[in-house]
């Protein structure tokens, strides 16, 4: 396992694309402390290595064609509603491309 | 007036035309205006007066018909505020209903009220969400937890306001909610209801489940909720049972088992001599209770395992949340930095630390060790929960160390009081098995819950026993009665 320190969780953070304080950091870290010690019991466990991990707790496949009926979508007015900057039936988006 | 009773004296009231909707409706507002707890994001007081007052002559056959109930702020409602308790929700207005909203909205049930609940879902105190903590009902001085995630929901069935509530459960948040409520706290078998309209938080775990004051409510909103949705491709296709016209049916199939090494972990006598007095008035019942064995060091790997699982899903989970496709739009010069400026005002400091322990999990260097480590354990709990329900029918656990802590209390994040007695519950995501909460006991005036799990797609099963328990206890329909309204 990686080992950790603050600039470890700030590049972590930043792949997010968020930020936190400082002291927010420091918290982190010693939740990292705890988190560790406590996934050391699974990890000094050699008799997980040859069980497959568990993804759900068991099969629920489901496999269906849905009818081919017509729907109403969503009109224009109701998509954009929860948009605050809007122009010309479009969402307005801050100028990014240079 | 109305307050504290259950979903059957009210339908009573209801066919009988001694009550409308909408005097229930107003009756079930009042109290939610009045209420202390920091149980509400939204109450919907036109949208409810609104749809009680339409619902025409009352429906013998139709418990549900013209009942208040509350929904968890991170259920999709159409045309309501949403916000998951997050800032960076504020202000969004769903365009559609969530499944279980909209399947309690044809079987004319009144939505009332959003409630609060820990950030997006992620915690286990009520302290977390946008708007405070939400208090315990039965603290006057507002010192103690309701518990999380799902704390508003449980506070107003606590108080009395509503007969029920949804909530959902990735880890314990209903079950454990309902232990230091005093209530009746149900998660289903993982697929036996659709989550369409849910927020996603880790969905190998996640359940709606929900709150009541009695074992046939809580049957009652699950005939309602359950079965199939093509929405939900996870949703099962397996046929929806009686479960209300089976509760009082003896159960056919009693065997119990207790695992030692939890119950050995509580050091609360009070909890203890309550919980072995309900086994003396299970076995008295005809219940087999069996004591089983399970290694200590799988059970301490509980919270970990679920730790890591439920991080890591909920970071991708919540890479949506971005100010572009959800939350509010903020400047920048690049597209990253749009979306930088977004989260970082919009998370709260709590949930980033979860977001960052989920991504170091995910991280190529770290993933076989932690994230694929914590799937393999995953399995070997669930292959040791599914063994001892070959042998026996349910497992019976207290479901909480202790009554509800105050907010300023710390434990001790490595004992094996809180690693296992306090968060065994997520046993019941792993194995995606039904799992039911119900009060126990009573101590300083707070009260104090136990917890029964059931095998997959046996609710009817678990629902007796439950309803047995209930008996033993008689502890059905308890509310905070002492609550300032």
């Amino acid at each position: 396992m990686k080992n950790y320190d603050i600039n470890v969780l700030k590049d972590a953070a930043k792949r997010l694309l968020f930020d936190m304080s400082d002291s927010e950091y420091e918290t982190l870290l010693k939740e990292f402390d705890v988190i560790t010690k406590q996934m050391e019991i699974i990890g000094s466990d050699k008799s997980l290595d040859s069980l497959e991990p568990m993804v759900f707790p068991f099969e629920c496949t489901t496999s269906y064609l849905r009818e081919d009926e017509p729907e109403e979508p969503l009109n224009r007015e109701v998509a954009l509603r929860n948009s605050k900057r809007k122009i010309g039936g479009q969402i307005k988006l801050p100028k990014v491309v240079q | 007036m109305y307050e504290g009773k259950s979903i059957l004296e009210l339908h009573e009231l209801l066919v009988s035309k001694k009550v409308t909707p909408v005097d229930l409706v107003k009756d079930a507002i009042e109290l939610a205006k009045k209420d202390s707890n920091n149980a509400f994001e939204y109450i919907m007081e036109n949208e409810a007066l609104a749809f009680a007052s339409e619902l025409g002559e009352p429906e013998v056959d139709n418990p549900l018909w013209g009942i208040p109930f509350v929904v968890k702020d991170n259920f999709s409602t159409k045309d309501v505020p949403t916000t998951g308790s997050s800032n960076i929700l504020n202000g969004y207005i769903p365009v559609y209903d969530a499944a279980v909203v909209e399947k309690l909205r044809a079987k004319k049930a009144v939505a009332i009220a959003k409630t609060t609940l820990d950030e997006l879902a992620m915690g286990g105190t009520g302290l977390s969400g946008h708007l405070g903590m939400t208090y315990n009902p039965y603290d006057r001085s507002h010192t103690r937890l309701v518990g999380g995630s799902s704390c508003g929901s449980a506070a107003a069935t606590a108080a009395g306001i509503v007969p029920f509530a949804l909530g959902s459960d990735t880890g314990d948040s209903v079950r454990k909610p309902a232990s230091l409520a005093g209530l009746v706290g149900f998660k289903p078998t993982w697929s036996r209801i659709s989550r369409y309209g849910l927020f996603p938080f880790a969905p190998s775990l996640d359940t709606v489940a929900y709150f009541a004051r009695n074992v046939m409510d809580i049957a009652i909103v699950t005939e309602a909720l359950a079965g199939r949705d093509d929405r939900d491709s996870t949703s099962s296709t397996k046929p929806v049972e009686k479960y209300a016209e089976n509760v009082k049916i003896a159960c056919k199939t009693p065997r119990i088992a207790v695992i030692k090494e939890v119950v050995d972990t509580i050091s609360d006598k009070d909890v203890l001599d309550a919980f072995n007095k309900t086994i003396s008035g299970l076995k008295s019942k005809g219940f087999v209770v069996n004591e089983v064995s399970m290694p200590v060091e799988v059970l301490q790997s509980l919270l970990p395992t679920y730790f890591v699982i439920s991080c890591a899903e909920a970071t991708s989970n919540n890479a949506n949340l971005d100010g572009i496709k959800f939350g509010p739009l903020s400047n920048g010069e690049t597209y990253e930095e749009v979306m930088a400026n977004a989260r970082t005002k919009g998370f709260s400091e709590l949930i980033k630390r979860r977001f960052v322990i989920g991504s170091f999990a995910l991280m190529k260097e770290n993933k076989n060790d932690l994230f694929i480590r914590a799937q393999k354990n995953r399995r070997r709990i669930v292959d040791l929960i599914n063994n001892i329900l070959k042998e026996n029918d349910f497992i019976y656990l207290p479901a909480a160390p202790s009554i509800a802590p105050k907010a300023t209390d710390g434990a001790d994040k490595l004992s094996d009081e809180y690693l296992i007695a306090d968060n065994h519950l997520c046993m019941g995501n792993f194995a995606g098995l039904p799992s039911i909460t119900l009060p126990i006991g009573f101590k300083e005036g707070m009260p104090f819950g136990a917890n029964l799990m059931g095998r997959a797609f046996e609710e009817s099963n678990l629902f007796q026993a439950a309803y047995a328990l209930e008996q033993v206890t008689g502890l059905a329909n308890v509310y905070a009665k002492g609550e300032e309204k």
